[in-house]
């Protein structure tokens, strides 16, 4: 470890040391710049597709399983990765299966985070049996698979992105409520809290003020790694057909679409988005691991 | 319409001896004369009357006989009975067949006939009875050794055609049998054209030629099903020569097989009609709205002009091409082509989407509306892609139409709750007459009429002539009815047509199949094509 991710806290607002501790890994900093493309590309996705995959008027069923490069019957778009089984631009599918799985994993990260923070939090500085409610709540919750969790959930909502978001904050805000209490045990015994307590200051504005931002190093890692696992874990559900309307495929169900194709040799309708959710993946969890190597003090020791 | 992928190439005596020597003969499959075929689901029950579903049904046909058969095309032919006829309305005689013996060598009379029919009604905790097909007829008699007279309780026309279902068995060998002596093959005496030799449930069966078959004998000495229920396995089997005939190949490996020299392709057209399921009893349908959300004062397709458009919306060609990869063919009717009681003067309706904006706009919609429409996504071939594909060609002429597929445990619970507006179904039976009453039959669930009428589509006139063609015991009079039955209902397009599935059997070089309507595997019509 540097001497620079040594010297980082959040409390001594550290976050340029953080970023200069960051850009000593160029590997990290490939995986940034890849992020950034991806986050980028799905979000002005709109406006680069050639075409818009979820308007089935736009669609055209002669042009279905074209190979890469193809053009439309009508001569009007040039497919540059091929069609799916509806006629579908493979493109333009990927762009907004990306802008599916871009936002759905970073809204359900926050929402998870936000709380299970709060609960963590809550627990770990009020103690007692109001801690010992929500760690139960906690280890039952992760005592089920994520997916099981998720599956249980979809079924009895249905499909919609917000349904899914919801699964999603359902079977992780566990591990923020976990980590932020064990982070709050620790810092909440430190002379800094005693002496806010003593000051006469609010709880909120002790939890929120002063124990919140020196829980955060753990906490950035576990929401870093779980904005991975929630784009996985939403394209395993829709691979499964539990996600989004068949109509409006996010990646997983692209990839599940494409799949009984694989075997007659056309490949273009599973291998590419595919890659896709394999890059967002692979980036995501370059910058997690990266932000571990700084924030995580038993790493920082050796 | 029996489609056959590959014509059987001789080769020359030389090539054959050549090759022959070098394999040395134990690789060329047919020449050992046995055949290995991969089901692809399970057969639960060896009995015959214990459960009514399909993968039993087709492992009975090789070891028992009824007494009249549908041949591939789904006509009725003789089977044990060698004629039939109705001696009044409510009385039928059946004449048996001389000289026909079971496996064991007893000979079949008529109280093996009427044990038969007794027998459904006897077996307890069926999951599926047979006594479906055995519960019209009051009153059995033997009037001889070879005649048997069966009696109903009203004119009952369908009679016939239901014992199609009921599988002779040796009276003698089942008389005090349980459903697990003929999983163990002692009661599994039959007069079909195989014995039984093994059973490993879950596994696979065996069974060996019958020598006192009455009918052709069958080229095999001896047939292995193997149950292969997953498609990836079933075809790696194929292709790596561990079975010779698989059934249901995955539609989306054709285009690979159609281009493999081993492997050669059996087509048939199945009973299996899809058709859309319209609701006609709401003024508010759940899943028709305004373009705006909001819902309309009059539900659109209780209007036949709108559900004319939607018909001419549908370009069914393009759907059979593409979406089902040509493993479908357009359809006007609600049965298949052969069955009985299919209607050729109704034509296949036209793709005119020009024609349906005019039909929506006089029909007082000329921006169109907002429908979800609904479908499984694991029950027919390609099922969801058809839901999508139909729902690109309604957003085509103006209806916003949305997409909801479901798996079909909880599909048809819902549909027969009369939940959607708008909904797929696939339906197979041997007879018009009892497809409509099903489906477009006024609902009482009393007589069971219109069990299956999600849309509540009610005409009494259609009630009426389907009423007629089930009491005519005159096959041509029945027929009639049932033709003109179909041709109102599917005039007022009860239901909206779309394809008449095709069922595809992958064979190894060697072999050859015509297929089935009903889509069995029979080894006793699969034949060696050298």
């Amino acid at each position: 470890m540097t001497a620079a991710a040594a010297a980082f806290t959040p409390a001594a607002g550290g976050w340029r040391a953080l970023a200069r501790a960051y850009a000593d890994s160029p590997l990290a900093l490939a995986g940034l710049a890849l992020l950034m493309v991806i986050v980028a590309a799905a979000l002005a996705a709109p406006w680069i597709a050639p075409q818009d995959p979820y308007d089935l008027s736009q669609l055209d069923i002669m042009d279905s399983r074209l190979p890469p490069g193809s053009a439309s019957a009508d001569g009007s778009l040039h497919y540059l990765l091929g069609t799916d089984g509806q006629g579908r631009d493979m493109l333009s599918a990927i762009l907004y299966g990306l802008r599916i799985s871009v936002a759905v994993g970073f809204s359900a990260t926050l929402l998870a985070l936000a709380l299970g923070m709060s609960l963590g939090l809550v627990a770990g500085y009020a103690g007692g049996r109001l801690d010992a409610f929500v760690m139960r709540a906690v280890d039952i919750q992760m005592s089920f698979p994520a997916i099981l969790t998720a599956m249980i959930l979809l079924a009895l909502f249905g499909q919609g992105t917000d349904k899914i978001v919801i699964a999603l904050v359902a079977s992780q805000w566990a591990y923020y409520a976990r980590t932020t209490r064990g982070a709050a045990l620790v810092e909440g015994r430190r002379e800094y809290i005693e002496a806010a307590r003593l000051l006469g200051l609010s709880t909120p504005r002790i939890l929120f003020r002063h124990l919140l931002p020196n829980c955060l190093p753990p906490l950035i890692v576990v929401a870093a790694l779980q904005v991975a696992a929630a784009i996985a874990l939403e394209a395993t559900l829709s691979f499964l057909g539990l996600g989004l309307p068949v109509t409006e495929p996010s990646l997983g169900l692209l990839i599940a679409n494409g799949f009984q194709y694989l075997y007659s040799g056309r490949y273009w309708m599973s291998v590419f988005p595919g890659v896709a959710l394999l890059l967002a993946i692979v980036a995501l969890n370059l910058v997690a691991d990266r932000l571990r190597e700084i924030l995580n003090p038993r790493l920082q020791s050796q | 319409m029996p489609q056959h992928a590959s014509p059987s190439r001789r080769p020359s005596l030389l090539a054959r001896l050549l090759f022959g020597a070098a394999m040395a003969g134990a690789l060329l499959p047919a020449w050992a004369a046995d055949l290995r075929i991969g089901l692809s689901s399970d057969v639960t029950s060896l009995d015959p009357h214990f459960v009514n579903i399909a993968p039993n049904i087709a492992f009975s046909d090789h070891v028992f006989d009824t007494l009249v058969k549908s041949d591939a095309s789904g006509k009725l032919v003789p089977g044990l009975a060698e004629s039939w006829r109705a001696l009044s309305p409510t009385t039928w005689e059946f004449k048996l067949r001389q000289g026909v013996v079971f496996s064991d060598g007893t000979p079949l009379t008529a109280e093996d006939v009427v044990f038969s029919l007794d027998r459904p009604a006897t077996i307890k905790n069926s999951p599926g009875p047979f006594t479906s097909y055995t519960k019209q007829i009051v009153r059995k008699e033997a009037i001889d050794a070879h005649t048997v007279h069966l009696h109903t309780a009203s004119a009952y026309g369908p009679l016939p055609l239901d014992l199609i279902s009921i599988y002779v068995v040796s009276k003698k060998a089942a008389e005090n049998a349980g459903t697990e002596d003929f999983n163990s093959g002692k009661a599994l005496i039959g007069t079909g054209p195989f014995k039984f030799a093994a059973f490993r449930k879950g596994e696979s069966i065996e069974i060996t030629r019958n020598e006192r078959y009455w009918g052709a004998k069958p080229e095999w000495d001896k047939v292995v099903f193997r149950i292969l229920a997953s498609d990836a396995p079933r075809l790696s089997a194929l292709l790596a020569g561990d079975v010779d005939v698989i059934e249901n190949v995955p539609a989306a490996d054709l285009a690979r097989l159609k281009t493999n020299p081993q492997v050669t392709l059996a087509q048939h057209t199945t009973w299996r009609t899809l058709f859309w399921q319209l609701d006609q009893f709401r003024d508010q349908s759940p899943f028709v709205t305004g373009k705006d959300g909001k819902p309309l004062d009059k539900n659109p397709l209780k209007d036949l002009r709108v559900r004319q458009a939607i018909s001419k919306a549908i370009n069914r060609q393009a759907l059979v091409e593409r979406t089902l990869e040509g493993l479908a063919e357009p359809a006007s009717n609600i049965n298949a082509p052969g069955i009985f009681g299919y209607n050729a003067q109704i034509p296949v309706e036209a793709y005119d989407p020009e024609g349906a904006k005019k039909l929506l706009a006089e029909a007082g919609y000329p921006d169109g509306f907002s429908l979800t429409i609904h479908g499984t996504n694991n029950r027919y071939i390609n099922d969801d892609q058809v839901v999508q594909t139909v729902a690109q060609f309604l957003n085509r002429i103006g209806i916003r139409t949305r997409v909801d597929t479901q798996p079909v445990a909880t599909y048809f619970g819902k549909a027969r709750a009369h939940e959607y507006s708008f909904a797929l179904l696939g339906w197979g039976s041997l007879a018009t007459d009892f497809t409509l009453r099903s489906i477009v039959g006024t609902i009482d669930p009393d007589t069971g009429w219109g069990s299956w009428n999600w849309g509540k589509y009610s005409n009494p006139k259609v009630d009426e002539l389907v009423a007629g063609a089930l009491a005519a015991v005159e096959p041509a009079e029945r027929e009639r009815l049932a033709r003109e039955a179909a041709s109102v209902a599917l005039g007022d397009l009860a239901v909206i047509p779309s394809h008449h599935q095709l069922a595809t059997w992958g064979l190894r070089k060697g072999f050859a199949y015509d297929g089935r309507i009903d889509e069995f595997t029979f080894a006793h019509e699969i034949r060696s094509a050298r």
